[in-house]
C-alpha cells in the first residue's frame, strides 16, 4: 500500500503511455514536480496537457506506466488523491441553476469541510477574485469571465496541497488574466503544487517555475523558462517550440 | 456515506427541482394538470373509467416519468462536465448514486400526494377510505426504484440530453400502454405482467377498493421489490462502467 512521500515530491510520472484506440495522447511521459513548485505544461491543442492532467486527477486511467500523487498510485489510491488535490477544468463545469455562492458551498461540502471554515474560505476567495455581489446570482446568467473565476474558486475550495490549473485564463481579457495570474501566484506563496496547463507562452513564461513542452503526447524540453531560452538560444518559449518542432505552439489552435 | 456529502447532494436535487421549469414541470406539474384534465374529461363510469380506476392509473403514469427526467438530469450533467466534476472531489459513488434515489423516491411520494390530493379535492372518494394513501406511499416509492434505475439505462445509451428524452419513450410507453389508465383486456394484462408498473396499479387499485389485507398486494409488493432492485442495479453498474464518459 502507499504512503504519503516524505521527500519533496509531489508529482511523479514514470513511462506513462494513454492511448484513445489508435491514438496515442500521452507518449511514455516522464516527469516529477517538486512540492511548492508552479510547473507549466505547454503545448499546442491536443498536446496531452489536458489528457495527463486527467490522469493524475483519477479521470482517466492511464494505459501503461505509473503516476504517483504525494506518493499514491493514481490507479490505486483515487479517494486519498481526491483530498490533496483541485481541479480547475478547461471547461467551466457549474450547476448554472445555483448561484456562485451555492456551488461554491456544494463542493465544499463534497469535500467535507467545518460549516465554519467554509464560510470563511468562500468570502477569502470570492474577495480575492472579485465574485462577491456575482455569487448571489445564478450561474446562468454570468460572463465567461465570472464562470471561469467560479470554475477557479470551486477547484480551490478544499485549499488543496496540489491544484491542476487546466488553461485557468482561456476567454479572459487582458486584465482578467493578470488578476488571476497574481491570483495564481498568492497560491504558490502558500506552498502550493500548481500545475498549470497553458498554450499561451507569455503566460508559461510569467508564471511558471519550470515549465514543460509536451508535444504529440512527448515531452520534448523541460526546465526553467530562462534555461530553455538559454539552451536553445531563443528569446521566448515560442521560438524554442519552433526550433525543436519546426512549428509554432499556435498553428495547432 | 458522509452525511454532509449526502445532504448536499440531496440539497442539490431539490434546487434543480425547483428552479429547472422543465424538471418542476414534468414531475409535480404535470401529475397535477393531468390529474386535472382526466377527472374533469375523461373519466366516464359508463367506460369503466371512474374515479377510482383513474386515480392508481394516474400515480403510476407520474411516476413512470421519473424514467425521463433521470436520464435527462444524468446525460446533460455528463455532457456538461458535471459528473466528472464530482468524481474528482472525495465523494462516493454510494453517496452520488444514494443522494440521487432518495430524491426520486421522496417526489415519488409527493407526486401521490399531489395526485391524491386534487383527486380527493375533485371528488375521489376511495371505497376503502382515504387513509390507503399511507399504504400506497411506500408500494409508489418501490416502484420509483424502477424508474429510476429505467433512467440510467437511458442515459448510458443516450449521447445527449435530447436522446435521452426520446429514448426513455422505450420505457415509458409500454408502461403507459399496459399498465396505467388505459383499460386493458384479457390478452393485454399477459403481456402488461411483464411491466413493473403492472404490479403497481393492481396494488392501488386494491388499496382504494378497501382490499388492504388482499394476499396480492403482498405478492405484488414482493414481484415490485425484487424486480425493482434487479433494474436499479442493472442501471447503476452499466451507467458506472458506460455512463460516465
Amino acid at each position: 500500500m502507499s504512503t504519503e512521500k516524505k521527500d519533496n515530491s509531489a508529482i511523479l510520472i514514470r513511462n506513462l503511455v494513454k492511448k484513445f484506440e489508435d491514438i496515442t495522447a500521452v507518449d511514455e511521459l516522464n516527469l516529477e514536480i517538486k512540492q511548492g513548485e508552479l510547473f507549466g505544461l505547454l503545448g499546442p491543442n491536443g498536446a496531452g496537457k489536458t489528457t495527463t492532467i486527467n490522469i493524475l486527477s483519477g479521470l482517466l486511467e492511464p494505459t501503461k506506466g505509473t503516476g504517483l500523487v504525494r506518493g499514491f498510485d493514481v490507479t490505486k489510491d483515487q479517494q486519498k488523491i481526491k483530498s490533496l488535490i483541485g481541479l480547475c477544468p478547461q471547461k467551466a463545469a457549474v450547476f448554472n441553476f445555483l448561484t456562485g455562492r451555492e456551488n461554491i458551498e456544494l463542493f465544499g461540502n463534497l469535500h467535507s469541510i467545518a460549516k465554519k471554515d467554509l464560510e470563511e474560505r468562500i468570502e477569502i476567495l470570492l474577495e480575492k477574485l472579485e465574485l462577491v455581489e456575482a455569487s448571489k446570482r445564478q450561474a446562468k446568467g454570468y460572463s465567461g469571465g465570472m464562470l471561469r473565476k467560479l470554475n477557479l474558486i470551486i477547484a480551490l475550495i478544499n485549499d488543496p496541497q496540489i491544484a491542476f490549473l487546466d488553461e485557468p485564463t482561456v476567454g479572459l481579457d487582458p486584465r482578467a488574466r493578470r488578476a488571476t495570474w497574481e491570483f495564481i501566484r498568492s497560491l504558490k506563496k502558500k506552498d502550493k503544487t500548481i500545475i498549470l496547463t497553458t498554450h499561451y507562452i507569455e503566460e508559461a513564461e510569467a508564471l511558471s517555475d519550470r515549465v514543460g513542452i509536451i508535444d504529440y503526447g512527448k515531452l520534448i524540453a523541460l526546465g526553467t523558462p530562462k534555461e530553455l531560452m538559454r539552451k536553445y538560444k531563443t528569446k521566448n518559449l515560442e521560438e524554442v517550440f519552433l526550433k525543436i518542432t519546426g512549428r509554432r505552439i499556435l498553428e495547432g489552435i | 456515506m458522509k452525511l454532509q456529502s449526502l445532504k448536499a447532494l440531496i440539497k442539490l436535487e431539490f434546487k434543480k427541482l425547483i428552479r429547472q421549469p422543465a424538471i418542476l414541470f414534468l414531475n409535480l406539474l404535470f401529475p397535477a394538470v393531468l390529474t386535472i384534465v382526466f377527472l374533469f374529461a375523461f373519466s366516464d363510469p359508463e367506460l369503466g373509467m371512474d374515479l377510482s380506476f383513474v386515480v392508481p392509473g394516474l400515480i403510476v403514469y407520474a411516476v413512470i416519468f421519473i424514467i425521463m427526467t433521470v436520464a435527462q438530469s444524468f446525460s446533460a450533467e455528463r455532457q456538461e462536465g458535471l459528473l466528472k466534476r464530482l468524481s474528482t472531489t472525495p465523494m462516493t459513488s454510494s453517496e452520488f448514486m444514494g443522494s440521487r434515489i432518495i430524491t426520486q423516491l421522496l417526489i415519488a411520494v409527493i407526486q401521490v400526494i399531489i395526485v391524491v390530493a386534487l383527486a380527493f379535492i375533485l371528488g375521489f372518494r376511495p371505497v376503502g377510505g382515504i387513509e390507503g394513501v399511507f399504504l400506497a406511499l411506500p408500494i409508489t416509492a418501490i416502484f420509483s426504484l424502477s424508474s429510476v434505475g429505467l433512467g440510467l439505462i437511458t442515459a448510458t445509451i443516450s449521447k445527449t440530453p435530447e436522446a435521452a428524452t426520446g429514448i426513455s419513450f422505450i420505457f415509458i410507453l409500454p408502461q403507459m400502454f399496459f399498465g396505467t389508465f388505459i383499460p386493458i383486456t384479457e390478452t393485454t394484462r399477459q403481456i402488461a405482467t411483464f411491466m413493473p408498473s403492472y404490479y403497481l396499479l393492481d396494488s392501488l387499485r386494491l388499496i382504494f377498493e378497501g382490499n388492504w389485507m388482499d394476499q396480492r398486494i403482498f405478492t405484488n409488493l414482493i414481484i415490485l421489490s425484487v424486480v425493482s432492485i434487479v433494474i436499479i442495479i442493472i442501471g447503476i453498474v452499466l451507467f458506472g462502467k458506460y455512463g460516465k464518459k
